[in-house]
C-alpha cells in the first residue's frame, strides 16, 4: 500500500500539502467540515473524511476526530498545515502518541516555543536577542500598567497561545488598558480558548524580517535566508518578499546565525521560521518562533530552490533533508495574500459564491489557491483565498510581474483584496522598501477614479445589456436566466 | 433604447444620455449624442468583450456596489453606474432624486454573530460612532451609526448569529 498522509488543514494549505505528497509519491488523505464536502483540497485527495458541522471547534479543532481520520484511512503521517492545530503541542503528542508520524518539529519543541513568555526566556538563555516584556501571562490591568511604567508606552499585549495577529492590542497610555485587556482577553478566549495575555515594550517603526529554518534528525540546522513581511495591516501580513530589500549580507548572517541558535535550544526538526524585528538603527529582536510552515514560504520556495513542505516530509519519515549546504539565493520573489474582502468598504469580509475565477500565469508567476470557479468562501474560516506569488531576476521584475499577475486575476462574485494590492504596488514608499510594520496604518486605499476609456466602456457595456435584455424579455416566451447586467435588485453573492 | 446613466465616483456625480441601437450589423451606442459603433460580445461568467470601431478592446464585468448600483469591472478599473430606463428617469425627475434619504435602520453588512451591543434604547449616537460589534471571518467587525439620532430599538441580542442586511437596531432623529 502506498504511504498515505492525512491533512489536518483545509484551503488552500492542505492543497498545497497534497501537491508535495503527489510529488513524493506519497496518497493524500483529506479531512472535511460539513462547509467543505466537495472543496479543492478533498477533490484532489485520494481519501477524505468527514469530520463533523462547519464551526472549527467542532471539526478542525478537535484532535480526535483528525486521529480516528487517519487511522480509519492508513494514514502513517499526519500534517497539520498552519492556523487550526498546527502549533498546538498536545496535538502533535496525541498524534505520536496514536503510533502516527507527525509531520513538524517534536511536541517539545513546540511547546517550548509555544509559551510566548517560556520561549522568550529560552532565547535569552541562548543569547539571541529580545525585546523588553513580561515572562508570565498578566494576571489582571494593574500588572500590566505597572510594567509600562517601568519600561515605558506603547505596549503591546498579545494572547500567550496566540498567532496571527488576533488577540493583539496596542495600548499607547496607561488609560487604555482597562477596555484593551477585556478585548484583548475575549479575543484570546474565542480563538485560542485561552485568555492567558502578556504585554511587551512595542519597537516604533520596526520592520518585520524572519528566517526560515530547516532542521533534520541528523542534527543539522539550515537558514535559509530572510523574509520581509513588514507590510500588514492589524497586525497580519499581507505582502512578503524574499529577500529583504534592505538586509544586506552581514546583517543576514548575524541574523541567520541568531535563528539557528534560537532552533538549536529546543532541538528544532522540521521547517520552522524564527521573527525578528528589525529596528531602523540595524539592531534586531527576537520576536517568537513559529513551529509550522507558514503562510508566506513560498517566496523562500522561488529564491531557494527548496520545496519546504516536501522537506518536512522528507524529515518526519526520518530521511536527512536534500537541501545543500549552503543553498545560494536566485533573483526576489513576492507574495500578496488575496482575502476576500472588500478593501473600499473598510476591508469587510466578502463571502460568497465565486462566479467567474481567472488566475494569473506566465512567466515568474506561482498560485497557491483553495478554490475553484463555483467554490463558495465559507463565512467559517479565515478570508485567504489564495497567494500570488511572482518570482523574478530582481525586486523590479519581481514588481512588474506582479503588477501584471494581478491585473491578469478576475475574481467575479466575491470583492477580492487585489485593488488594494495594486493601489499599493504604486506607492513610492513601498517601491522604494521605505517601510515599518506601522506602514500600512498610514496607508489609506482610495478606489481609483476609472479613466474616461473605463467610464465608456463601462456606460456601454451596461446599456447594451440592459437592452439586449429588454429586446429578449419582449420576444421570447420562455423566461430568461438571470443576468447580472439587469438594473434589478442583486441576490446574494453580489455584495449587498 | 433610451437610456438616462448615472455615473457617480470620486469626483462627484455625473449624468450621461444613453441611446442603443441594436441591430443586425452591429451596435451602435450613443452617449450624449455622439454614436459609436461597437461590437459586443458576450464571455463566460456574465462579462463582454467589447471592440470599438478603432480597434480598443477591453473587458467588462458586471457586479453591484455596496448601494445597489451597478459596478462594471473594466480592466483593473472600475465603473459604478446607475441605470434608468426612459420611463423611470421621468418618474424620478418628476419626483425628486431621493438618492441622499438618510435611513434610520442600521443593517448587519455582512453575516455574522454579535458579539457585543455598544448602545441601548434612548443612548443618543452621532454618525460614525461604532454600535454593534460583529465577529465574522474571525475577525471583529464594529457597526457604525449611519447617521446622527436617538436609538430607538435594539432588535438583536448579544450571541445572536445574523445574516446580511438583518435589522440590527433603528435610529430616530435626535430631539
Amino acid at each position: 500500500m502506498r504511504v498515505r498522509l492525512l491533512i489536518a488543514n483545509r484551503g488552500e494549505i492542505a492543497v498545497r500539502i497534497a501537491r508535495a505528497c503527489r510529488d513524493l509519491g506519497i496518497s493524500p488523505v483529506a479531512v472535511f467540515s460539513d462547509a467543505d464536502r466537495a472543496a479543492l483540497h478533498v477533490r484532489l485527495s485520494d481519501h477524505a473524511v468527514g469530520i463533523g458541522p462547519a464551526p472549527a471547534r467542532e471539526s478542525y479543532l478537535v484532535p480526535e476526530k483528525l486521529i480516528d481520520a487517519a487511522k480509519r484511512t492508513g494514514a502513517s503521517l499526519v500534517h497539520p498545515g498552519f492556523g487550526f492545530l498546527a502549533e498546538n503541542a498536545a496535538f502533535a503528542r496525541a498524534v505520536r502518541d496514536a503510533g502516527l508520524v507527525w509531520v513538524g518539529p517534536d511536541p517539545e519543541s513546540i511547546a517550548a516555543m509555544g509559551s510566548k513568555t517560556e520561549s522568550r526566556a529560552r532565547m535569552q538563555a541562548a543569547g539571541v536577542p529580545i525585546v523588553p516584556g513580561m515572562t508570565a501571562p498578566a494576571k489582571d490591568p494593574a500588572e500590566i500598567a505597572a510594567f509600562g511604567r517601568e519600561h515605558g508606552f506603547p505596549l503591546l499585549l498579545k494572547a500567550a497561545a496566540g498567532g496571527g495577529g488576533k488577540g493583539m492590542r496596542v495600548v499607547r497610555g496607561e488609560e487604555e488598558i482597562p477596555a484593551a485587556f477585556e478585548r484583548a482577553r475575549s479575543e484570546a478566549r474565542s480563538f485560542f480558548a485561552d485568555e492567558a495575555v502578556y504585554c511587551e515594550l512595542y519597537v516604533e517603526r520596526p520592520r518585520h524580517v524572519e528566517v526560515q529554518v530547516l532542521g533534520d534528525r541528523t542534527g543539522r540546522v539550515v537558514a535559509l535566508g530572510e523574509r520581509e513581511c513588514s507590510l500588514q495591516r492589524r497586525h497580519q501580513k499581507v505582502l512578503e518578499e524574499c529577500p529583504s530589500p534592505v538586509v544586506t549580507p552581514e546583517l543576514r548572517a548575524r541574523m541567520e546565525e541568531s535563528a539557528v541558535a534560537a532552533a538549536r535550544s529546543v532541538d528544532y526538526v522540521s521547517a520552522g521560521t524564527v521573527e525578528f524585528l528589525l529596528a531602523p538603527d540595524g539592531r534586531f529582536f527576537f520576536l517568537e518562533m513559529n513551529t509550522r510552515i507558514q503562510v508566506e514560504h513560498p517566496v523562500t520556495e522561488m529564491v531557494y530552490g527548496v520545496d519546504l513542505v516536501a522537506e518536512m516530509i522528507r524529515i518526519a519519515r526520518g530521511e536527512p533533508m536534500s537541501v545543500a549546504a549552503r543553498p545560494e539565493p536566485r533573483g526576489h520573489a513576492l507574495e500578496c495574500r488575496i482575502y476576500a474582502e472588500d478593501p473600499a468598504h473598510g476591508f469587510a469580509p466578502s463571502p460568497g459564491t465565486i462566479q467567474r475565477l481567472r488566475w494569473p500565469q506566465g512567466p515568474g508567476v506561482r498560485v497557491d489557491s483553495g478554490v475553484e470557479e463555483g467554490d463558495v468562501i465559507p463565512l467559517d474560516y479565515d478570508p485567504m483565498v489564495a497567494k500570488v506569488v511572482t518570482h523574478g531576476r530582481d525586486r523590479d521584475e519581481a514588481l512588474r510581474r506582479m503588477r501584471r499577475a494581478l491585473r491578469e486575476a478576475r475574481i467575479d462574485g466575491i470583492e477580492t483584496s487585489i485593488p488594494f494590492f495594486l493601489s499599493l504596488l504604486e506607492d513610492a514608499d513601498v517601491l522604494s522598501a521605505n517601510v515599518s510594520t506601522q506602514f500600512l496604518e498610514s496607508f489609506t486605499f482610495e478606489p481609483p477614479a476609472p479613466s474616461a476609456d473605463a467610464e465608456e466602456i463601462g456606460l456601454v457595456a451596461a446599456a447594451v445589456a440592459a437592452a439586449r435584455a429588454s429586446l429578449a424579455l419582449r420576444g421570447a416566451s420562455q423566461p430568461r436566466p438571470p443576468s447580472a447586467w439587469r438594473t434589478a435588485r442583486p441576490t446574494y453573492g453580489h455584495r449587498e | 433604447m433610451k437610456y438616462r446613466a448615472r455615473l457617480s465616483g470620486p469626483a462627484g456625480e455625473r449624468t450621461v444620455e444613453v441611446e442603443v441601437q441594436l441591430d443586425p450589423a452591429g451596435v451602435v451606442v450613443t452617449l450624449d449624442g455622439r454614436p459609436a459603433r461597437w461590437d459586443v460580445v458576450p464571455t463566460p461568467g456574465g462579462g463582454a468583450s467589447l471592440l470599438s470601431a478603432d480597434g480598443r478592446q477591453a473587458e467588462a464585468v458586471p457586479g453591484r456596489t455596496a448601494e445597489g448600483a451597478i459596478l462594471v469591472r473594466v480592466g483593473a478599473e472600475r465603473v459604478a453606474l446607475e441605470l434608468l430606463d426612459e420611463l423611470t428617469a421621468r418618474a424620478q425627475a418628476v419626483a425628486g432624486t431621493g438618492a441622499a434619504r438618510g435611513s434610520g435602520d442600521v443593517k448587519a453588512a455582512i453575516p455574522g454573530r454579535v458579539l457585543r451591543l455598544l448602545v441601548a434604547p434612548g443612548d443618543e449616537v452621532r454618525r460614525g460612532q461604532p454600535v454593534v460589534v460583529l465577529e465574522a471571518m474571525k475577525m471583529e467587525n464594529e457597526v457604525r451609526a449611519p447617521r446622527d439620532g436617538v436609538v430607538a430599538s435594539v432588535e438583536v441580542a448579544a450571541g445572536q448569529p445574523v445574516g446580511a442586511g438583518q435589522l440590527l437596531l433603528r435610529l430616530e432623529p435626535v430631539g
